[in-house]
Order: structure tokens, then C-alpha cells, then sequence
């Protein structure tokens, strides 16, 4: 699914015109008039960001905020409002929300904070893919490649790594060489890099 | 000091700064004439009354209030008020003790006494400019402290000229100074504030309006029995009841404040006056007796100050929970403005973006529309809004109920009739209240179109349980009118009852979501409250308003 702006608004005027204004630049938006019915329709193929006002009936920007962190969902969120405090901004960003506008908003800022979304959520995507991607090529190494890749990411040479399993050094060799073939891996510090991803990930 | 004074003179005319009627009074010299005689009549009557069990025939009695009658009229009147106040004292010499000197001592000791009393005057003018002697209790204490010393200090030179021109022997000196003292502070003390409550015509109406009630006849009358039974049945000169008068006094203090105090201590001095008079009192006793009614009044007064003080405190503080909830107003406004300002914004800068293709005319101009749309949608914002700020300050005046109700009413059951609404007024009590019309008016006008609203959603339901109905109650208690506004619709979720009055709480896709914080607001402004029930009536659910109004709105500081 392409990159879309769903814009979450109890005001039908500001839904309307906001969704006018990208699409006449070029945007997809969806349009929802409270939180509940944005997370009853929520996909988890969904792209784009959330362009998301403070102040709603029922559950409000911040607990949506809140909620679609809880869920595990990386749409990245744009805090919209009309009276927003330092109280509410602070929150907002530690949910980590791309931006958080004023209305009236202006046209440039918002077209910049919607681009930065992008672009955060394509790099988010982006690592996410790799990550996948290391995941299931550790899934095709045989148990003994996986026990070296865990010491050679422990940082041991070759020998003592034949010592501490109790092979030949060049069996060792040869477990290293086929395992960071599969894992596609063309240096040690590459390899590093890609584990470290994905333990960095998983603890998140 | 002289000088000073000379200086001061034209501020010390008391013209603009007390509030008062002087034109006719004052600018035109011999309209004046009735008011100075009348003075000098009631100060010789004062001074005939007040002058029981003398000390050696002479101008010293326990109590004695002419003087503070002089000081108010200098007070009011200025230096000049003196001339009358020096002819007042030397005509109560003559008349009512008959000259007990020469010509040339009763010219002598009134020339003291008049100079003593209108430097005092002076003096308590300079330190209350605005002739606030009683408004706080810091006032009151410095007033007493000034009488206290004045009288000393005329005292000293009173009884000295007396010694001198040979009418009280110098061992009798001490004595008569203390007689005199007590006599004079005394008097000034219990009856300058009743002459000052009644010198000018706004203090006049503020002393009548506040004594109109039943609690001052019911509290009279028990001070006139206090004063029968001290005096008429217990026949010992003991006096053994006199503290009860303690009771009715404090009662008047703490429900009236000052104004009360000052009342019922000038009954209880009117009776020591009859009393006195009519011989029931020994000679010494009525000394005695002043010197207790003395600590009563003081008594009463503080606690009428105080309680003034408390008043005035209250009201204070509703006028800052006011300016509280005008914050939250202004946050409001902006969230209300900000709306259709978003929508605004995005429309123009989509017709930028539309201008320079002639083929998407057609979207450009609907566009234009919604554009135009968003404009009439602020300017309702700004006018539903300027309905509250309009009215920012509370102007009370007595408005009929019935009046108030039939103007508020009336475009609603119009709209009853044509969206067949059951709109009913249950009879209304006719009573007059004190309050601001237009402020009022939102109140009602909020509390039904919000009723209006809520039933209609009903009637939109596919199978309305029951026919949409409002319906206005109301009832009267001695305190306050309570007028219930209530509807049948779909009433509010109970745990979020109380949020419907904070700004913004609207449930309602178009609504405003201020009018019910305004309306509290105004109600809480007039003494008042709003408050919501939910209702779990036969008829259906919904909710009840209940607007609380003070039959007395205002009084005791709005108005301030």
C-alpha cells in the first residue's frame, strides 16, 4: 500500500480541507472522525503517517498516540492542535511523534513534518526489512554455524573458538566461511552491525 | 500645620471623592441655612437627652453623643461645619444648664470644645480620606484609638479652662477629666458610626436596605425586653441580666455586620437614655452602667466589622473564580477561532495551488464556497462568543421572573410547535430578582438550546421510545429560586456529568462546547449555581439543569 496521510479530526471542516489541500499535492488521505473509528479500521499494511488532533470526543490524540504505540504500530504521528500546552507537546514527543503543529497550520510546515514521516518510516521499514532478512538467513545455519556466529560475535579468534568447541581450527574455518556466506556477510564488523540490529530490535 | 492644612483644604471639601449629593447642600450658601439650624436644634436635643446624673452641674455626663454628631458634620462639611458646631455647643450651655458660668466662660468653653472636635474631626479625615472609618478592622481600631486620645486631649483642656474660669474647684480636676473622658470617648464611640451610617443619602438607603428584614424586629424586641427585665424586674441596682444583652446584639452584628451593630447598640442607648431619664437609675450607677454598655458595643462593632470584613472577602473571591473561568473562556476562543482558521487556511492555499489550471474551474469555485462557508462559521463563533464578553460586567437591576422567562421562551416554542417538541412551563413564582437581564438570558437561552438539541437527537432515532419532551420547573425558597430546565434525551453518561461545564466538553459535532461553562460562570457570578443531574424517570432518561439564584443576588459585593 502506498504512503497515505490519515487525518484524524473531529472537525469535518478541518478533515476536508486539510485532505483537499494534500491531495491537490499530490497525497492519498483517508479521513476519520475519532480515534475509535481509526483503530477499528487500522491495517497493519497501512503506510504513510497519522496527522492527529489533541482534542477529540471520546479518546483523545494523545491516548490514540498511546494506544497504536501499545499495539506495536510504527505509523509515524503528527500532532495537530489548536491549543496546544507544553504539557501536552512534552507528552506527545515522548511518544515520539514526528512534529507537533499549531492550527491554523501553516501549508509548508505541514508538507515538510508529512515528508519527514516518510522518511522516518521508510527507514524504519527499511531496517525492518534487514532485519527480517538476517533473521531468516539465520534461520538456514546449521546449530554448529549458529554456536560460531555466537563467538565470533563474542569477539574470540578462530583458535580459541576450536578450543572452546573442541574441533580443528580448520573445521572452524570452514563452519565460519559457510556461515557468513549465508548470513551474506562480507566482513566481521558487517556481521556485528547486522546482529546488533536485531538484538537492538527485538529489545524494542 | 496650618499651612499643611491649607494645602489640604480643597480635597478635605468633601466633593468628588464621597459619593455623595453635595450640589444641593453645598454650592448654594443659603440653601444651606436649614441644615445648619436643624443641626444645632438636634444637637441641643441630643445634648438634653444625653444629659443625665451630671458631675457638678456641669457639661460632664456618662455619656455623651452630641459631640460625635459635631464631628460628622465636619467631617461632611469641612472648617466651616465648625460655626454651627460652636453655636450647637454654646446653645445647650444656655439651654439646657442654663449658663452655669458668665457669657464670657460659655463662649470660652464652646470656642474650646468646637476647636477640640473639629480638630479631631480633622485629624480622623486625614486618616480615612475616603471616609472609610469602619471598612476593615484596621480602620475601626484606629478610629477607636483616635477618639480615645482625642477626647483625652479635649478632655484635658475642657476641664482646665473649667478650672480656670472658676466653675470646678482644681482639686476636682483629676476627677472631672475622667468623667469627662469616659463621657465623651464613649459617646463619640457608640454614636458616630450610627450619624455617619445616616449622614449621606447613599449610606442612608445602604442602612435601611440592610436592616429591612424581620431578624431586626425580632432582635429588637428581645433587646427591648433584656432592657425591661434589667431595668423593671430585677429591682436590685445591681443590674445582674445586663450581659444578657450580649445575645440579641451579637446576633444583629454577625447577621447585619456593622450596620447591625450599630442599631441595636443605639436601642440599647436610647434605653439607658429612658431609663436614665425616667430616675430608675441611681447616680452613680448610670456611669457604671455606660462603662458596660460601652464594652458591648465594642463587642458588637468588632464583630460587625469583621463580618462585613468576611463578606467582602467572599465576594472577592467569586469575582476571582470569575476571572478563573474567563481564562478558560479565552483558552476556548482560541480552540473555537482555530477550528474553521485551520480550515481557512488550507482552503486558500488549495486555491493557489487551483488558480493557474483553467480546467479545474469548477473545483476552484466550490472550493471558493466551502471557503465562504468557513468564514460565516467563525463570524457565529464570534458572535455566539461576544454575547459573554459583551456582558463582562455584571450590571444587577430588579428584573420580574415572569417577564425575564416569556422573552427567553418565546423563539423556542416556536420551535417546539414546528418540530413537535412538548414544551411545557410549569406557572412561574412572580417574583422580582436581582440580577443582570442579558446574562441571565444566555443562561436560559444555553440551558434550552442545549435541551432542544439533546431531544431532537432523540426524535432522530428510528423508534423513539417516547415523545421528546422539556419541560421548565421551578420553586421558591425563603433564600433562593431553583428553576430545573429538564429534557428527556439521551441523557449523559454519569461519570462524565460534571465535565459537560468545562469548555470544549461539547458532545455535539457543531456545537460551541462553551455555552454551559458561560452559563455556570454567570449563574456562579450572581451568587448563584448550575449544576446537572441525570434523570431515570418513567418518561425516559436525560438530564435536569438546576440553576440555583440568591433572591438577594448581589448584595454584599457584586455590586462593589
Amino acid at each position: 500500500m502506498s504512503n497515505t496521510v490519515f487525518i484524524v479530526d473531529d472537525d469535518a471542516s478541518v478533515r476536508d480541507s486539510l485532505s483537499l489541500l494534500l491531495g491537490l499535492r499530490g497525497y492519498r488521505t483517508i479521513l476519520f472522525a475519532d480515534a475509535e473509528s481509526f483503530l477499528g479500521a487500522y491495517r497493519s499494511d497501512w503506510r504513510g503517517c497519522v496527522l492527529l488532533d489533541l482534542r477529540m470526543q471520546g479518546m483523545d490524540g494523545l491516548a490514540l498516540q498511546r494506544t497504536l504505540r501499545e499495539r506495536g504500530v510504527t505509523l509515524p504521528v503528527i500532532i495537530v492542535t489548536g491549543h496546544g500546552d507544553v504539557r501536552s507537546a512534552r507528552e506527545a514527543f515522548r511518544q515520539f511523534a514526528v512534529d507537533f503543529l499549531e492550527k491554523p497550520v501553516d501549508e509548508r510546515h505541514l508538507v515538510a513534518a508529512i515528508e519527514e514521516a516518510f522518511a522516518q518510516q521508510s527507514a524504519e521499514l527499511k531496517h525492518l526489512q534487514q532485519t527480517q532478512d538476517f533473521l531468516a538467513r539465520m534461520a538456514t545455519l546449521t546449530p554448529r554455524e549458529k554456536e560460531v556466529l555466537q563467538w565470533v560475535i563474542a569477539g574470540r579468534h578462530n583458535r580459541e573458538i576450536a578450543e572452546i568447541l573442541d574441533i580443528s581450527v580448520r573445521t572452524v574455518e570452514v563452519h565460519k566461511a559457510r556461515m557468513m556466506s549465508k548470513l551474506d556477510a562480507s566482513s566481521i564488523p558487517q556481521l556485528m552491525r547486522m546482529s546488533l540490529g536485531t538484538l537492538e530490535h527485538r529489545e524494542r | 500645620m496650618a499651612c499643611r492644612f491649607l494645602k489640604r483644604s480643597p480635597s478635605w471639601l468633601p466633593v468628588p471623592s464621597c459619593h455623595v449629593s453635595f450640589p444641593v447642600m453645598f454650592s448654594p450658601k443659603l440653601k444651606q441655612w436649614p441644615v445648619e439650624i436643624a443641626f444645632v436644634a438636634l444637637y441641643v436635643f441630643l445634648d438634653w437627652a444625653s444629659y443625665l446624673s451630671p458631675y457638678e452641674g456641669l457639661n460632664l455626663t456618662p455619656w455623651n453623643p452630641a459631640p460625635a454628631l459635631g464631628i460628622v458634620h465636619v467631617i461632611r462639611y469641612g472648617w466651616r461645619g465648625a460655626i454651627p458646631l460652636f453655636v450647637g455647643i454654646a446653645a445647650s450651655d444656655i439651654v439646657v444648664r442654663s449658663m452655669p458660668g458668665n457669657w464670657g466662660a460659655t463662649l470660652l468653653l464652646s470656642g474650646v470644645l468646637s476647636a477640640g472636635y473639629a480638630c479631631l474631626a480633622w485629624m480622623l479625615k486625614r486618616h480615612s480620606p475616603d471616609g472609610r472609618f469602619f471598612a476593615k478592622p484596621a480602620d475601626f481600631f484606629r478610629w477607636s484609638i483616635w477618639v480615645v486620645i482625642g477626647s483625652l486631649i479635649i478632655g484635658t483642656a475642657y476641664v482646665s479652662a473649667l478650672v480656670a474660669v472658676g466653675l470646678l474647684p482644681l482639686d476636682r480636676w483629676l476627677t472631672g477629666l475622667i468623667r469627662y473622658w469616659v463621657g465623651d470617648s464613649v459617646g463619640i464611640f457608640i454614636a458616630m458610626p450610627l450619624f455617619w451610617c445616616l449622614s449621606d443619602a447613599a449610606r442612608r438607603a445602604q442602612f435601611v436596605q440592610r436592616l429591612a428584614n424581620w431578624e431586626t424586629a425580632v432582635y429588637s424586641l428581645v433587646m427591648l425586653a433584656v432592657l425591661w427585665i434589667v431595668f423593671m424586674v430585677d429591682t436590685t441596682t445591681s443590674y445582674r441580666y445586663f450581659y444578657i444583652l450580649f445575645l440579641p446584639l451579637v446576633w444583629a452584628a454577625s447577621r447585619q455586620g456593622l450596620i447591625g451593630a450599630v442599631f441595636s447598640v443605639s436601642i440599647l442607648q436610647a434605653g439607658l437614655a429612658v431609663a436614665g431619664f425616667h430616675q430608675y437609675l441611681a447616680d452613680i450607677s448610670l456611669f457604671e452602667l455606660q462603662l458596660r454598655a460601652f464594652v458591648i458595643a465594642l463587642v458588637g462593632f468588632i464583630i460587625g466589622v469583621a463580618i462585613d470584613e468576611q463578606q467582602r472577602s467572599a465576594a472577592e473571591l467569586r469575582q476571582t473564580a470569575r476571572l478563573v473561568v474567563a481564562g478558560e473562556m479565552a483558552g476556548a476562543l482560541a480552540h473555537e477561532v482555530n477550528q474553521p482558521l485551520t480550515a481557512l487556511s488550507a482552503y486558500a492555499a488549495a486555491c493557489e495551488r487551483l488558480i493557474g489550471h483553467p480546467e479545474k474551474t469548477t473545483q476552484l469555485g466550490e472550493v471558493l464556497q466551502r471557503l465562504s462557508n468557513e468564514v460565516q462559521r467563525l463570524s457565529n463563533v464570534i458572535r455566539r462568543l461576544r454575547d459573554f464578553f459583551r456582558t463582562g460586567a455584571t450590571v444587577l437591576e430588579p428584573v420580574p421572573l415572569r417577564d425575564l422567562m416569556r422573552d427567553v421562551c418565546a423563539p423556542f416554542q416556536d420551535q417546539a410547535r414546528q418540530s413537535g417538541i412538548g414544551f411545557h412551563i410549569d406557572p412561574l413564582p412572580d417574583v422580582e430578582l436581582l440580577l443582570d437581564r442579558l446574562q441571565v438570558e444566555i443562561v436560559f437561552r444555553n440551558l434550552l438550546m442545549n435541551a432542544f438539541e439533546a431531544v431532537t437527537e432523540l426524535s432522530r432515532a428510528h423508534q423513539p421510545a417516547h415523545a421528546p419532551e422539556i419541560r421548565i420547573l421551578s420553586r421558591l425558597s425563603v433564600k433562593k429560586l431553583t428553576i430545573d430546565v429538564v429534557d428527556n434525551g439521551p441523557g449523559v453518561p454519569e461519570d462524565s456529568l460534571e465535565q459537560v461545564f468545562e469548555p470544549f466538553a461539547s458532545t455535539k459535532s457543531s456545537g460551541l462546547g462553551l455555552g454551559l461553562a458561560i452559563s455556570r460562570a454567570i449563574a456562579e457570578a450572581h451568587g448563584g449555581s448550575l449544576a446537572i443531574f441525570s434523570r431515570h424517570a418513567p418518561g425516559g432518561r436525560g438530564v435536569c439543569f438546576r440553576l440555583e439564584l440568591p433572591l438577594d443576588a448581589g448584595e454584599g459585593g457584586i455590586r462593589e
